[in-house]
């Protein structure tokens, strides 16, 4: 019996691996990708670029210090080893040997050197060379960073461009910033306090190399207006063709220093598509090796057991965006007078957790993942895997444990009908005695040509009126033309938005910070909810107990758990008052011959897009082999 | 003729002058704010958005800023550099690039649509009535009627799926990649031809110069083309420059659909993307085609029927 045993295990194992290893048989050398026509690149600058689109491609041609694995966690990249010798405030980054600088054929044109970070980071911080891109990080973190950015600005204004752009890191810099180079392998990093997410800091852009060789070579209005033809790359692949709204081939860096340590393609091709549908037709021809499916084509495909795609449907991994319903504390009238009906309701607590209790949001998920809304499910202000405990525990699942509120894979689990009802008649009664009318009109504004847009806004509105009924609110879906920040925002005319914010690093800080009170880089109460106006003193002694929690554990430097356990109450409490209502993640479908679980997977930075290490099948992957290779991530 | 020309000329350079300060002066009034992204809105702090705008330039006043256009533009033939479309390339370089392969496209495809559109509208003027007549007129009627990008979709899908061919458009490859764009941008083209040429024939044919030709026994060929085509295709001649130069302004939305890099998507791109430098070198290019190509126009017009005079005693056409 237990030979018959070991034999149908063994059988059971080898079966299990030939999925897997089938799957990833015949692998594809050259990929061939897409992005949208109006995602087109706008720079090749990596240091001047703040865009997706750039860093998507750029992030493949240079090395940063640091990167992602598939699981997320921080390996290294062009830096080998990393450390603090003071808990967080002093940061040593020692680089790999023989990292070398090339041009786009993989010509050899000088060795990265630590001083190239030195570089790198006054190019960021000098306002003449820069025009204040990417400041924000390094000035909020590495000591000195902010002065010098004010002296090149004072410099620019006082003496011109000229004399800022010809500043190098041997003049203000060295005595002003505090980054140093202490030999050609080593670059150490003074921070203004003790960050331990610094390392995760080290993954952006803002913390690139840059060689003033090449800055030599071309000078500084060169650089400004780089191009793939004369920018010098170190990273796996070098861009060999690039033709605006076309197509870009990025090809393999003959002389990438890492060459035996991961795996690359030969080239990657990606094709400037029109739209989904354009893309879903490449994909259909064998013209592309993965598609993002629009709601029709998912539909189309999913509804149709004889199409040809219908078993090789794949759901993606969740992007990095956590969406919110933000409420607006001090929202106007289109004739600029304040709107007090809502400011007024939406200042009560109990009309707000009637909201937080009461909608049932699974429709509105339905509108990003037909097939199975309750993967976008959101009862968190941070997005997931932003930060990790030393148990290994997601810092969102301690703020669900501080809610009590878990995920349910087949139901919509925030929603408690009981208290809903009870909040909305305490609602009603109080805000009935301030003089605030029934149903409060709740105005949301949506792109006006967006016909998406729309679609979901209607969602939401059928939500509104099933689940807190047209006698205590109504939706009313509003449009704006192309701006939504200067139709919509600066005049303050929305009563809610629904947005999503991704981390540039690895810390709760980087999204529980944006809705502080009486904070100037608090970004979502400054130009958002505009707490800062409201008047109601219930709300502003919740928001300012909020910011104290925040605070304190924003302190806490010395100590990851303990940080994050804190951050974990203090956004519970933003949650438990609803403040901001959390919506939903991004959980689309997808056609693909790549094994999403071998990508690098990063919930902040700009590192997902590199193509290394990709596990891929020249065939379709089906759903099953797909669920398979989950289970195996999983495992692991 | 050649002070006609002279004057015609000058005329021709204050319409662009007036058409491009015009353009100028109206981005101007268009609030800074559209200057950033809704991401840059959520990175730069308001100085920082206050110094951007002032390294621009684009705090100084209208007048300061259009001067400063026209000096660039006369002495050194500089339309300034992109801001968002490719940061800091010249939109020159940028328009160049772009310009050649939109001109290429558009020159087969007007060739193919005028060759098939003028023979196919004398073919049905000749039968008027006939088969041929009826099914170009439901050519006509179909490709007029049909949104086109409902026609690009139809060619997309039979061009791919049936007969093989690609799908998008490759610059390392443009021959075969070349067809579907070139179709799609024929199809309407084609469709104009024949409807106008079929149009002017059978005017012409039903004029008493004709019935007199056919009187004196001429062949029905030579009625045809000696003189009725010859008559009709006047009018037609008259677009002929002005279509042949705006072939450099590519069409957007073929060129979007088959992710052509051409000149067609880049206005609606510059202009949704607050791209100033790239709008205003597209309106001074759109605008010197336009009125050269309908100059010409004229000038061809004279060449091909000598009865046409653009002066006369009491003054220009």
């Amino acid at each position: 019996m237990k030979k018959l045993l070991s034999l149908v295990l063994a059988l059971a194992m080898v079966l299990s691996m030939a999925v897997v290893t089938t799957a990833s048989a015949a692998e594809i050398t050259d990929l061939r990708s897409y992005e949208t026509t109006s995602r087109e690149m706008e720079t090749f600058n990596i240091h001047s670029s703040q865009l997706a689109n750039d860093l998507n491609v750029l992030v493949n041609c240079i090395d940063g210090l640091l990167t992602n694995d598939a699981k997320g966690a921080l390996i290294g990249n062009a830096a080998k080893e990393w450390s603090t010798p003071d808990g967080g405030k002093t940061w040593t980054f020692v680089l790999n040997d023989g990292m070398t600088w090339v041009d786009k054929d993989g010509n050899v044109k000088a060795d990265v050197v630590a001083e190239d970070w030195l570089t790198g980071l006054e190019w960021v911080l000098n306002f003449a060379k820069n025009a204040s891109s990417n400041t924000s990080m390094p000035m909020e973190m590495i000591a000195g960073a902010a002065e010098y950015y004010a002296y090149t600005k004072q410099l620019t204004e006082e003496q011109g461009e000229e004399a800022a752009k010809a500043l190098t890191i041997a003049d203000k810099f060295a005595e002003m910033v505090k980054v140093t180079a202490p030999d050609a392998k080593t670059i150490t990093y003074e921070c203004v306090d003790a960050l331990t997410y610094f390392p995760s800091v080290a993954t952006y852009n803002c913390l690139y190399p840059l060689s003033a060789k090449l800055i030599e070579e071309v000078g500084v209005d060169g650089y400004q207006g780089i191009t793939w033809e004369n920018l010098w790359y170190s990273g796996a692949y070098t861009i060999t063709s690039y033709i605006h709204q076309n197509e870009k081939v990025l090809t393999a860096n003959p002389n990438y220093w890492n060459a035996d340590g991961v795996k690359r393609f030969n080239t990657v091709t990606i094709k400037m598509v029109e739209g989904g549908d354009v893309a879903y037709q490449l994909f259909q021809t064998g013209e592309l090796d993965h598609v993002s499916l629009t709601q029709a084509n998912l539909s189309t495909i999913y509804n149709s057991t004889s199409n040809e795609f219908h078993g090789n449907l794949v759901e993606a991994r969740p992007t990095k965006y956590s969406y919110q319903i933000h409420l607006v504390y001090d929202k106007n009238n289109e004739d600029g007078t304040k709107d007090t009906n809502w400011n007024t309701a939406v200042a009560n607590k109990n009309f707000r957790l009637a909201w937080y209790y009461g909608l049932d949001l699974t429709d509105y998920l339905a509108r990003t993942n037909a097939i199975n809304p309750q993967a976008c499910q959101n009862y968190c202000y941070t997005g997931n895997a932003v930060a990790v405990n030393s148990q290994g525990v997601d810092y969102t699942q301690l703020v669900r444990d501080e809610l009590g509120l878990q995920y349910d894979a087949e139901k919509y689990n925030r929603t408690d009908a009981d208290k809903a009802a009870q909040y909305k008649a305490a609602a009603i009664e109080e805000l009935t005695a301030k003089g605030v009318t029934f149903p409060v009109e709740i105005d949301y504004y949506i792109k006006g040509d967006s016909q998406v847009a729309l679609d979901s806004a209607q969602t939401l509105k059928q939500i509104f009126s099933d689940c807190l009924g047209d006698d205590f609110v109504t939706l009313n879906i509003l449009t704006y033309v192309s701006s939504q920040t200067n139709e919509v925002r600066k005049p303050q005319l929305a009563s809610i938005y629904i947005n999503g914010w991704g981390a540039d690093f690895a810390d709760p800080i980087n999204f529980l910070g944006q809705e502080t009170y009486g904070e100037d880089n608090a970004y979502y109460s400054m130009n958002y909810s505009m707490c800062n106006n409201a008047t109601d003193e219930d709300l502003i002694a919740t928001y300012k107990e909020f910011t104290r929690l925040t605070n304190e554990a924003k302190a806490i430097t010395d100590d990851n758990d303990a940080r994050y356990a804190a951050f974990a109450k203090a956004e519970a409490y933003f949650l438990q008052n609803a403040l901001a209502i959390p919506c939903n993640y991004e959980v689309a479908w997808e056609l693909t011959c790549i094994n999403p679980y071998s990508k690098v997977y990063s919930a902040y930075g700009i590192q997902t897009y590199r193509y290394v290490n990709w596990e891929t099948n020249d065939q379709i992957y089906t759903t099953d082999e797909v669920a398979a290779l989950k289970a195996a991530y999983e495992a692991n | 003729m050649a002070r006609y020309i002279f004057k015609r000329l000058l005329q021709s350079a204050v319409t662009i002058l007036l058409v491009v300060t015009v353009v100028f002066l109206l981005l101007r009034l268009m609030p800074t704010d559209y200057y950033f992204t809704d991401e840059e809105n959520i990175k730069l702090t308001d100085q920082q958005k206050l110094d951007r705008l002032q390294g621009a330039g684009l705090l100084d006043p209208p007048l300061t800023q259009l001067v400063r256009f026209y000096k660039q533009l006369f002495t050194e033939f500089d339309l300034g550099t992109s801001r968002r479309i490719q940061a800091n390339q010249p939109v020159t370089k940028l328009i160049g690039d772009k310009a050649g392969v939109s001109m290429r496209l558009g020159l087969i495809a007007l060739g193919i649509s005028l060759v098939i559109g003028v023979v196919v509208g004398v073919l049905q003027a000749r039968n008027k009535d006939g088969i041929i007549d009826h099914a170009g007129t439901a050519y006509t009627v179909f490709v007029n009627a049909v949104p086109s990008l409902v026609t690009y979709s139809l060619i997309l899908a039979f061009g791919a799926r049936v007969l093989g061919l690609p799908s998008m458009y490759s610059v390392r490859k443009p021959g075969p990649s070349a067809i579907l764009p070139i179709i799609c941008l024929s199809v309407g083209s084609i469709a104009g031809y024949m409807l106008w040429t079929r149009r002017y024939m059978v005017d012409e044919l039903n004029k008493d110069y004709i019935r007199l030709a056919k009187l004196k026994g001429l062949s029905t060929s030579s009625v045809m083309y000696r003189h009725v085509l010859k008559n009709a295709f006047v009018p037609l001649a008259q677009y002929l420059p002005y279509s042949i130069l705006l072939t450099v302004g590519g069409s957007l939305l073929v060129e979007r659909f088959f992710s052509v890099p051409g000149l067609g998507p880049l206005l609606t791109d510059a202009i949704g993307r607050y791209d100033t430098n790239v709008v205003q070198g597209l309106v001074l290019l759109y605008a010197t085609l336009g009125i050269i190509g309908v100059f010409l126009g004229d000038i061809l017009m004279t060449l091909i029927d000598p009865r046409i005079r653009l002066t006369s005693k009491g003054g220009t056409r």
